[in-house]
């Protein structure tokens, strides 16, 4: 597959996508219009802390692609930040280190999302008084179940400890442990300082063990534990760049690929070099991808991106949608993510198929839900089964399942507005602006005027100050109008037929299964499941220095049938998923 | 050991003769002057201050008049004879402490006026919300400061326990556009600091967060706190400017939280663990239960000394709460974009305006010197917009409620600002608790000027 090298056009409508300011283009679903859909009629500057969307982008961006993940393309990597362990990152971390009966009492603060990500919000905020208490009563609860695993701490230790005056011995399992534990072998000075605190509580309470316990809470609760630090090494062409330290990249790695702390292998694969070439860092992103964690990872990955984390406490009104409840919800979540495993994992199979997948995975619950036959002349039961989804149905993809169109729905109706929001922002990676204060909301009731939704919406859009930006997101949702506010199949509302027919950055579509298929041919959508994961794994919104290099990446990802495993190796071999631009 | 800087003079009040005793209600009588307005010492007795947050603002007095912004929020008449509003009347016994303030401006705001965002924001701490939209991603936005209850624990927290706390009771809040809309409280762009929802986790933080002076542990944990901070404090050389100040805060969290497990308990009769955690039921959340709950673990908070200053997010901003033991099915947020919804809305005021009672009431009955607990408290009611249908961030709903320890006017009144400030409102009431304070907010939601018509 011969593509061209990124155009300067569509770079630059990549760009100008950042939509500022009151008003949205109102030419958005223009057929005349570029592939870029741009909102705005040029980039507006945001005020975010992390993200430098002002920069210059006029790099050259031939993409020639090297051996060593080098694509020949200007990099300018945001500044580094110190990254908070996600909520779940931090639980499996300590479950590595200590077992999972110590994770079973941690109690971390819960993540803040920025722009859409935990992973951006880990990289901003500050910790307070309650999240530095919740971590100290985790380090303790941890520690002190931990050092009752007499056979973990033994191997930690290598040594046997003569008696609670043993610093020889305590600096041992210091320098052990805390080196799975912050990911790095501890400076002298560290080590210095933290055989003292297992010393003094030993000496204090005529306990060896009670020194260790101590030192363990301390180093989990030390910032070298809480936050991955990325200083790196400044790179001798250009000092503004820096590019990670062996054990500061598998930090990275392993948190992105696998939810956790880098596994012993890697931190001494780090230090020996290993992850220093492209190549090196490959072959041990293909062994983390083996990891069944991998697939947690991901699966934690797509709830958060998906929204699928909402389905946990999402209420429906049970006058219009009886057949709700949290097992109906639960069965969504997992179907969704058994397509996503499906066509990552066991097909390793084209990735843009998310958005067109012709079959699905239904249970008792969900296969009634959308009036599916059990494949052969089987029965539902609680298993899912492969399902193939009759034309009919219009659905295809993510985006005809019940997870979405429940989260992307109010709580008795529809929400064309939302669904199309979703389309834009998380398949599209463009941005859609707050609607502005000081405007009347007021949407028409249903009535005979206007019985379905889409007709109410359309009333609506004939405010010119609304119109703007509701054009990008509403057409979309009426497109999928057939998907009721809990997924189910109608074509009727209030008595008059719904038109489904409608249209994507020109292109006709009706039902999931074209607005997926339509959807899937935009490069735009695989430069954003990029954009996405490296938002995820770097924690910030790529900026105008770093998208040349990632449309670079989709080039290779389009090269090799975009498979997502395939993907995640070459991001993380990317440049700009090993360097950081000098801190702020 | 010489890390605690606590006042221990207040935490030792509850002791007499060197021995301690339970004290039922402190301040015990004892320790207070012949009248009872302050303590033996001379030293007055504690002021508290609390915000108080709903979301989605309040019905219209005709939603479908677009030109119509009158709210059935607003009081008819001025001054202390005012006429309370339906929406009010949970308020009626309460009223000699209810000041209703209209037509208030919020002036702290960003160029790019954004729904909800502005309003709560600029409201509650008089300074613009900072805009977070990177390019080809999802807006967001941060407080563009400290919001008021955090001013106030800045300059008040080091007294107590707890330098503040936040409660929140629904829990249906909006986290996707970043911490504006999630959180209440923050101490600056970059700290907002997260509520407890659950009222068994409020207990724990607010009475069995003490460490009783002989235990064995209470020296490793500090132990190991100081090798921490040293940790920070090196890391910090290390790091950008950005993360300096991160770290200068996580620093001081630490400080805190050693602080705390130093800290002497005060002499005070704990309640036993509520059997409420705010979990749902089919769906379905708790609300009135929890808000009662919540009230309750805050006034003892206030009465014990373990707290003065406090947040509590009734609803989200663009929060979806459904009222449903008014027999609603939509979320709050939906129902207040919908015209056709009005009385809805309306209803959703009125219970919400009775849960905001219902802590005024507990407050009021629980002696307190020679007067009660709200004699020496004020609380700020407003929301994030004045009408969801308007969207707009004039005259939203606000209530000033307390005597502040006398430094409100009592009776309470109705006020028509007539465009002032909304933050004189929030400098008002810092003064309250720290009438040292001078000006608060930033840019045009700058204050110098305590609305005097609230004031004694």
């Amino acid at each position: 597959m011969i593509r061209s090298s990124i155009s300067r056009p569509l770079l630059a409508a990549a760009l100008a996508i950042a939509c500022a300011g009151p008003g949205c283009y109102v030419g958005v679903d223009d057929p005349e219009a570029t592939a870029s859909d741009s909102l705005t009629a040029g980039p507006t500057q945001g005020e975010s802390a992390g993200s430098d969307s002002a920069g210059s982008s006029d790099s050259d961006s031939d993409s020639g692609g090297d051996s060593d993940g080098d694509p020949g393309v200007e990099l300018e990597p945001a500044p580094a930040s110190l990254r908070l362990l996600l909520s779940r990152h931090y639980r499996n971390a300590v479950g590595d280190l200590l077992g999972e009966a110590a994770a079973a009492q941690v109690t971390p603060p819960g993540d803040t999302p920025i722009n859409g990500f935990d992973a951006v919000g880990a990289s901003q905020l500050a910790l307070s008084d309650s999240s530095v208490d919740a971590y100290e009563a985790s380090a303790r609860a941890a520690a002190a179940v931990g050092v009752a695993d007499t056979e973990r701490i033994a191997a930690y230790l290598g040594c046997t400890p003569t008696g609670p005056d043993d610093a020889a011995c305590h600096e041992s399992f210091i320098r052990n442990f805390g080196r799975l534990a912050w990911r790095r072998a501890l400076t002298t000075d560290e080590l210095s300082r933290y055989v003292e605190v297992a010393q003094t509580t030993a000496l204090d309470t005529g306990d060896f063990y009670v020194g260790v316990e101590n030192a363990i809470a301390t180093l989990l609760q030390s910032p070298h534990f809480l936050y991955m630090v990325d200083i790196g090494v400044a790179d001798p062409d250009d000092p503004s760049r820096r590019t990670l330290t062996g054990t500061e990249l598998a930090t990275r790695l392993s948190f992105f690929l696998n939810d956790t702390t880098p596994p012993a292998w890697l931190i001494d694969a780090a230090e020996d070099g290993m992850l220093d070439s492209a190549e090196g860092i490959r072959e041990a992103a293909a062994v983390l991808l083996e990891d069944p964690r991998a697939k947690d990872a991901l699966d934690n990955y797509f709830s958060e991106v998906l929204q699928l984390r909402k389905l946990d406490s999402l209420a429906k009104d049970p006058a219009v949608w009886p057949q709700w409840s949290p097992q109906l919800a639960q069965a969504m979540r997992q179907e969704t993510l058994l397509l996503l495993q499906d066509i990552i994992w066991q097909r390793d199979a084209d990735f843009r198929e998310i958005l067109d997948a012709p079959y699905t995975f239904a249970n008792q619950l969900t296969g009634p839900l959308y009036g599916l036959t059990p494949p052969g002349d089987g029965v539902w039961t609680e298993g899912f089964v492969k399902t193939p989804l009759p034309v009919e149905s219009k659905r295809g993809g993510l985006l005809g399942q019940g997870a979405l169109m429940s989260v992307l729905s109010h709580i008795s109706s529809t929400s064309p507005t939302l669904r199309g929001k979703f389309v834009r922002e998380t398949i599209l990676c463009e941005s859609i602006p707050a609607p502005p204060g000081d405007v009347a909301t007021v949407i028409p009731p249903a009535g005979e005027a206007a019985p379905t939704m889409r007709e109410r919406l359309e009333q609506h859009l004939s405010d010119p100050i609304c119109a703007g930006c509701h054009q990008a997101m509403d057409p979309i949702g009426f497109g999928l109008e057939n998907y009721d506010g809990i997924g189910m199949f109608r074509t009727e509302e209030n008595g008059a037929t719904i038109d489904t027919a409608s249209q994507v950055s020109g292109t006709p579509f009706d039902g999931a299964r074209e607005l997926g298929a339509a959807l899937r041919e935009q490069r735009a959508v695989s430069v954003c499941v990029i954009r996405n994961l490296f938002r995820h794994g770097v924690g910030h919104i790529e900026t105008s220095g770093e998208l040349p290099t990632l449309f670079a990446l989709e080039e290779t990802f389009a090269e090799r049938g975009y498979h997502l495993q395939d993907l995640l190796i070459e991001l993380v071999a990317n440049p700009a998923f090993r360097m950081v631009g000098t801190p702020e | 050991m010489k890390r605690f800087t606590l006042n221990r003079r207040t935490m030792l009040r509850g002791f007499l003769g060197g021995g301690a005793i339970a004290l039922a209600l402190p301040p015990l009588e004892a320790m207070l002057n012949g009248n009872g307005d302050a303590y033996a010492d001379g030293e007055p007795l504690p002021r508290r201050f609390g915000t108080w947050f709903f979301g989605n603002g309040v019905a219209l007095e005709n939603p479908f008049d677009p030109n119509n912004h009158k709210l059935l929020w607003t009081p008819s008449g001025q001054g202390p004879d005012y006429t309370l509003s339906p929406q009010l009347m949970p308020l009626a016994d309460l009223k000699e402490y209810v000041s209703v303030i209209s037509n208030l401006e919020v002036r702290a705001k960003h160029p790019e006026v954004r729904g909800h965002h502005t309003g709560v924001s600029g409201f509650f701490s008089g300074f613009p919300y900072i805009k977070l939209d990177p390019m080809g991603a999802n807006y967001s936005s941060k407080f563009g400061g400290p919001s008021i209850d955090q001013v106030a624990a800045a300059l008040i927290g080091q007294e107590t326990f707890l330098p503040s706390i936040q409660l929140r009771i629904s829990k249906r809040i909006v986290a996707g556009e970043g911490p504006t809309l999630n959180y209440l409280s923050h101490k600056g762009p970059d700290q907002p600091l997260q509520p407890i929802h659950n009222p068994q986790e409020a207990f724990e933080k607010i009475f069995n967060g003490f460490v009783p002076q002989d235990d064995p542990t209470k020296p490793l944990r500090l132990n190991a706190l100081d090798a921490v901070a040293e940790d920070v404090k090196r890391l910090q050389m290390r790091v950008g400017q950005n993360d300096r100040q991160r770290l200068d805060a996580h620093l001081a969290s630490i400080e805190q939280i050693q602080k705390q497990i130093d800290a002497i308990a005060p002499e005070c009769a704990a309640p036993a663990m509520p059997g409420e955690t705010n979990t749902d039921q089919d769906g379905k959340e708790p609300l009135g239960p929890v808000n009662k709950v919540m009230a309750d673990l805050l006034v003892l908070a206030f009465q014990c000394d373990i707290t003065r200053v406090a947040s509590f997010q009734y609803t989200g901003s663009v929060g979806y709460t459904v009222f449903h033991t008014l027999g609603q099915s939509q979320g709050h947020h939906d129902l207040s974009h919908d015209a056709n919804a009005n009385a809805q809305v309306d209803a959703a005021t009125v219970e919400t305006v009775d849960a905001f009672a219902y802590l005024l009431r507990r407050l009021k009955e629980t002696p307190e010197g020679d007067g009660n607990l709200l004699d020496n408290s004020c609380l700020l009611l407003s929301s994030d917009v004045a009408s969801g249908l308007r969207h707009t961030d004039y005259n939203q709903p606000c209530i000033v409620a307390g005597r502040g320890g006398g430094a409100l006017t009592h009776p309470g009144i109705h006020h028509d600002a007539q465009s002032a400030n909304a933050s004189d409102v929030l400098l008002s009431c810092v003064k309250t608790v720290a009438p040292e304070i001078t000006q608060v907010g930033g840019g045009n939601g700058l204050s110098n000027t305590p609305l005097s018509a609230i004031m004694a």
